[in-house]
């Protein structure tokens, strides 16, 4: 293949425009591709990432605006089939290009066969790609029998097996575990830095923004940000304050009074300060802490941690900037009357011991317990397959277990399962709603259902109506609903019958991070406010963190089991801290630092991140490898642990483990 | 065990959850026009336009005898029955009309035809039917026959006579006298087996439709955490869906069947509807089973297809049992539909009484709670 100069435009839109019937989908976007370069979309459903991608693909045609794929302006079919071969799209949804039933060698040489690749380059293309994904030992493993990131590395394959230059992929890490995310993510940076790859990729995760040399944030249709994720951070001057407070709940209100946007964190509050015009970095910070500890005056503060922002805050402030509705919210009234819930001090709402689950040879869950105390947030963690649901189902009283026993909101699981279905909630991730019914119908239906009284059923709609925030919207039917709303109304039918456990299985999957922040202050007011136990599944590390306390599942065993700080401490000890470096030259450095044994070398767009214990010898450490290599980095910045880190790090071991 | 209090609730319950099925029903306007549309269109169009009776069949005379006697035969092919068309001149060109589907027969006169029957002698004709509608193809080889044979009794009387024996043959008249549809209406038989054919192929999609939407959206989840039982999630829809199927029967016995096509209601109409929501109600549980099958919306219309259309050849709606080989009769005695329609026809153009109809009524049921069972049964497994 030609190769054109690096910081040439493979793509590029001008005010481009699609309308699907009365909806616009993109509305006016500029875009740059350049040759060589990952560059990353990034949004929620609906933002208008997957009709632009497919419009630069040429199988959508665009309402306005010009399109410029490899220096061919695209305004027809005709003119869409001359670069066509050049590119490589990969769809939506796990495996969704892919044949089920098919082997991954069949499927690799279905693609080559349709795009006209000969028998010797496929053969040798196979080979190399093969090992670069990992997926040798799989080839004639059937498509459907694969894991989620395999599919997706499969789909990776099949998308490059004619060679193109220019990549699509859309929204390739969701519903993949944190572990198969990096791995994917360091398979493409390979292709991209080391074959020249051009690639464009988008994402519902804020925090993958991070992973592109330069990303746009899009949001209903328009472009909300764009930069190298340096200059996307920079672009937001603002300060993160968090604070550990007994009474949280005040706290909170206070906060919520005071400034644009305050989440809670199991014991912390984690509020975004807007910088005074003006103020330098320094200043800034030290201006965003006093005006937290005025606002809180009072209040005894535990604890108080001063933070850069990330590019999930910097969405936010965005989204509120250009008007989005809601991205600035009330703080939560109290409720105008406390729920009464009396219990004694050792009582769970959720006790699991010993639960296992035998599907055949396959032991889906293996000795799980924990215990979930009234108004706790619990957090539920693990990959496609871990067991998760398989745990709910069994503390839902729809599953019983083969062995092990446990409760749930003071019935017994395997005595009186019955009891437990009038007791708690359920949520999926489905939104499971009647579309075609109105708001006030669906809650009438469940209120009815769960046998509220005739009598109260009116004045409880209400009060969740105003609880979730879906006032005004009652004749509406759900299906017309935007995500974020109808996950509110999902809540909603949730809690009809004011239940004492809630169970939420990836309650926020495909709402953009305005709605979700909306969403966990609700979760937070029923916790706090009213002792509902939650129990939470997500694919979203960073609500992880909003959990009071985790467990994560590997294999369907419980492998860590503690607060969120507590397993972040805990990784600090055993493997170090986390340090950010900036290099030249990302893909050899990481390469370099991985061959040498640093824990955790991964690559972050320009960033190599890796674990350390001794910031204070790093650098030299760190040099020792890189100068016989003639490669440099910058100097290490602490950087937070994340959950995801956590996740990775435990799994990886674990992993490890089972390998010897 | 349950307090009297806690039926109320499931009662409450039931009637919610029947009332959310006949909501959703109504918002979807499509399914509601379809309803509408074979409910009245459909059963009008069936009993009008198909017909099993000869009606122009196209004929052509090859004559190649040119005689008062052959031109005479070939006169008794009249309409409504029969229609001339162009008389071919060769083999070849009668061929030809046959392949191209111009004329649908084609009888030869041999030459000396005339000549043959005046010697007294065996005259043949021969008749080339087009039969790829074999339906059609009877009746016109059947029809062909009948008119030949008068004909031959005509000749022979003619000789007798001319011989002077007197004018009689000896024979045997054959006289008919049709049953509960004097006229031998075709719209009555066809308007009202078109009907029960709908009743049955609703009985299966509208439950089926509406249950595998449920687990396509994942509402059928929600349901199943709720302190519903399956069979509480399942009887709502199948009492909907029979309310529902029951009102376009009304619709379609009020406008067409009696509305235009005068078909009188000789049995009791409680006795029919009593009968179509037992059937409704215990055929549904087919549905419900293929929708614990399915994965969506297509694959249950491809199912419901497959279990369909053996449903309605063993029916016994076109041919009765007596005509069939043992094995299919075997397993036309288990098909619901074969004793819905012994039923249906009973009591509305036959005025048979329940009593009369125990038989194939207890039979209907039996059947009916096995598919009901099987499907509920199905549904619990799958799901809990």
């Amino acid at each position: 293949m030609a190769v054109a100069p690096a910081g040439e435009a493979v793509v590029r839109l001008r005010g481009l425009l699609k309308r699907y019937a009365a909806r616009v989908a993109v509305d006016g976007v500029d875009l740059c591709v350049q040759r060589g370069r990952m560059h990353g979309l990034i949004g929620p459903d609906g933002a208008g990432k997957s009709s632009l991608m497919k419009i630069v693909a040429g199988v959508l045609t665009h309402d306005g605006g010009t399109v410029e794929v490899f220096g061919q302006a695209i305004a027809s079919e005709r003119d869409a089939e001359r670069v066509k071969q050049r590119i490589g799209l990969m769809p939506q949804g796990l495996g969704q290009n892919l044949y089920a039933e098919l082997s991954i060698e069949e499927n690799i040489d279905f693609f080559a066969r349709l795009r006209g690749v000969d028998e010797q380059a496929l053969a040798a293309r196979k080979r190399q790609l093969l090992a670069m994904t990992r997926l040798e030992r799989f080839r004639d493993r059937p498509m459907k029998k694969l894991s989620g990131g395999m599919k997706q590395k499969l789909g990776l394959v099949c998308t490059l097996i004619h060679e193109p230059e220019l990549i699509i992929l859309d929204e390739p890490t969701t519903g993949v575990d944190p572990v198969s995310r990096r791995d994917f993510w360091a398979i493409l940076d390979e292709l991209v830095s080391v074959r020249g790859l051009t690639a464009l990729v988008s994402t519902a995760y804020m925090d993958e923004a991070a992973r592109f040399a330069t990303a746009t944030m899009m949001l209903g249709g328009r472009v909300l940000a764009e930069g190298t994720p340096a200059e996307l951070l920079a672009a937001l001057p603002a300060t993160v304050v968090s604070v550990k407070c007994r009474e949280q709940v005040e706290a909170q209100r206070r906060l919520g009074a005071s400034f644009r946007d305050t989440i809670l964190r199991g014991p912390w509050l984690r509020t975004v300060v807007d910088a005074v015009p003006g103020e330098d970095a320094p200043a800034r910070a030290r201006s965003a802490e006093a005006r937290v500890r005025e606002a809180l005056a009072g209040l005894a503060i535990e604890a108080l941690d001063v933070d850069a922002p990330d590019l999930e805050d910097l969405f936010i402030a965005r989204a509120a900037s250009a008007g989005v509705a809601a991205a600035r919210f009330a703080p939560a009234p109290a409720p105008a009357k406390r729920m009464e819930r009396t219990h004694a001090p050792d009582y769970n709402a959720i006790e699991a011991r010993g639960l296992v689950r035998q599907f055949g040879d396959f032991r889906a869950v293996d000795q799980v317990s924990f215990t979930v105390k009234p108004g706790e947030i619990f957090g539920l963690l693990g990959a496609n397959g871990a067991g998760k649901t398989t745990v709910i189902k069994m503390l839902n009283g729809i599953q019983p277990p083969n062995a092990g026993s446990g409760a749930v909101a003071g019935a017994d699981m395997i005595r009186a399962p019955g009891q437990i279905k009038r007791r708690i909630g359920y949520m999926s991730q489905a939104f499971s709603l009647y579309l075609d019914m109105t708001v006030r119908e669906n809650l009438r239906l469940f209120a009815a259902i769960y046998g509220v009284p005739r009598a109260r059923r009116d004045e409880r709609v209400r009060e969740l109506m105003r609880l979730c925030d879906i006032e005004g919207i009652e004749d509406m039917l759900a299906g017309d609903l935007p995500m974020g709303r109808r996950q509110r109304l999902a809540l909603a039918c949730a809690l009809v019958h004011e239940p004492e456990v809630v169970f939420l299985d990836e309650p926020t999957s495909g709402v953009d991070p305005v709605g979700r922040r909306r969403f966990w202050d609700i979760l937070f007011r029923l916790a706090r406010h009213e002792g509902v136990a939650l129990l939470i599944t997500t694919h979203y590390m960073s609500e992880a963190e909003q959990c009071d306390h985790i467990s994560l599942l590997y294999a369907g065993r419980v492998v860590a089991d503690a607060s969120p700080e507590q397993l972040k401490a805990e990784l600090a000890g055993r493997r170090g801290e986390l340090w950010a470096f900036d290099t030249p030259t990302p893909q050899a450095t990481v390469k370099a630092l991985q061959a040498a044994g640093f824990a955790g070398a991964s690559l972050y767009g320009t960033a190599v991140h890796v674990l350390d214990p001794d910031g204070a010898t790093l650098p030299a450490r760190v040099a020792g490898v890189l100068a016989p290599l003639g490669l440099q980095a910058g100097p290490p910045h602490r950087r937070p642990l994340t959950m995801e880190d956590v996740f990775v790090e435990r799994v990886l071991e674990l992993e490890r483990e089972a390998a010897q | 065990m349950m307090s009297r209090m806690d039926w109320r609730d499931v009662l409450g319950r039931g009637l919610e959850l029947v009332r959310k099925e006949l909501l959703q029903l109504w918002r979807d306007r499509v399914l509601i026009l379809f309803l509408l549309y074979v409910f009245t269109v459909d059963i009008y169009l069936a009993g009008s336009g198909l017909s099993f009776s000869l009606h122009n069949a196209t004929i052509a005379v090859m004559d190649q005898d040119m005689s008062h006697a052959s031109r005479e035969l070939a006169s008794r092919f009249q309409p409504p029955e029969f229609q001339r068309v162009a008389a071919p001149g060769d083999p070849r060109a009668a061929q030809q009309l046959l392949d191209t589907g111009r004329s649908m027969v084609v009888m030869q006169i041999p030459p000396r035809f005339q000549a043959d029957l005046g010697a007294g002698r065996q005259a043949a004709v021969q008749y080339l039917v087009d039969s790829s509608n074999s339906v059609l193809g009877l009746l016109a080889g059947s029809h062909a026959a009948e008119i030949v044979g008068r004909y031959n009794l005509e000749q022979g009387a003619a000789r007798l006579a001319a011989t002077g024996a007197g004018g009689r043959l000896p024979g045997v008249d054959n006289a008919q006298r049709a049953l509960f549809n004097a006229n031998q209406n075709e719209a009555w038989f066809m308007g009202i087996a078109e009907l029960l054919m709908l009743v049955t192929v609703f009985a299966i999609i509208l439950p089926a439709v509406a249950a595998v939407r449920e687990k396509e959206r994942g509402t059928i989840e929600q349901l199943l955490v709720s302190p519903l039982r399956p069979l509480e999630i399942l009887l709502p829809k199948v009492l909907a869906m029979t309310l529902v199927i029951l009102a376009g029967v009304t619709l379609a016995i009020a406008l067409v069947l009696r509305g235009v096509f005068d078909v009188p209601i000789r049995g009791s109409l409680p006795l029919f509807y009593a009968i179509s929501a037992l059937y409704v109600f215990t055929t549904s549980g087919i549905g419900l089973l293929l929708a614990t099958i399915a994965r969506n919306l297509a694959q249950v219309g491809m199912l419901a297809i497959m279990v369909l259309a053996p449903m309605m050849f063993l029916s016994g709606m076109w041919t009765p049992p007596e005509a069939l080989a043992t094995p299919v009769r075997v397993l036309m005695a288990v098909s619901p539909m074969h004793y819905y329609i012994d039923a249906g026809f009973g009591v509305l153009l036959k005025g048979m009484t329940l009593a009369e109809l125990a038989q194939p009524l207890l039979a209907m049921a039996l059947l009916g709670a096995l598919a009901f069972g099987a499907g509920l049964a199905r549904f619990r497994r799958q799901f809990a």
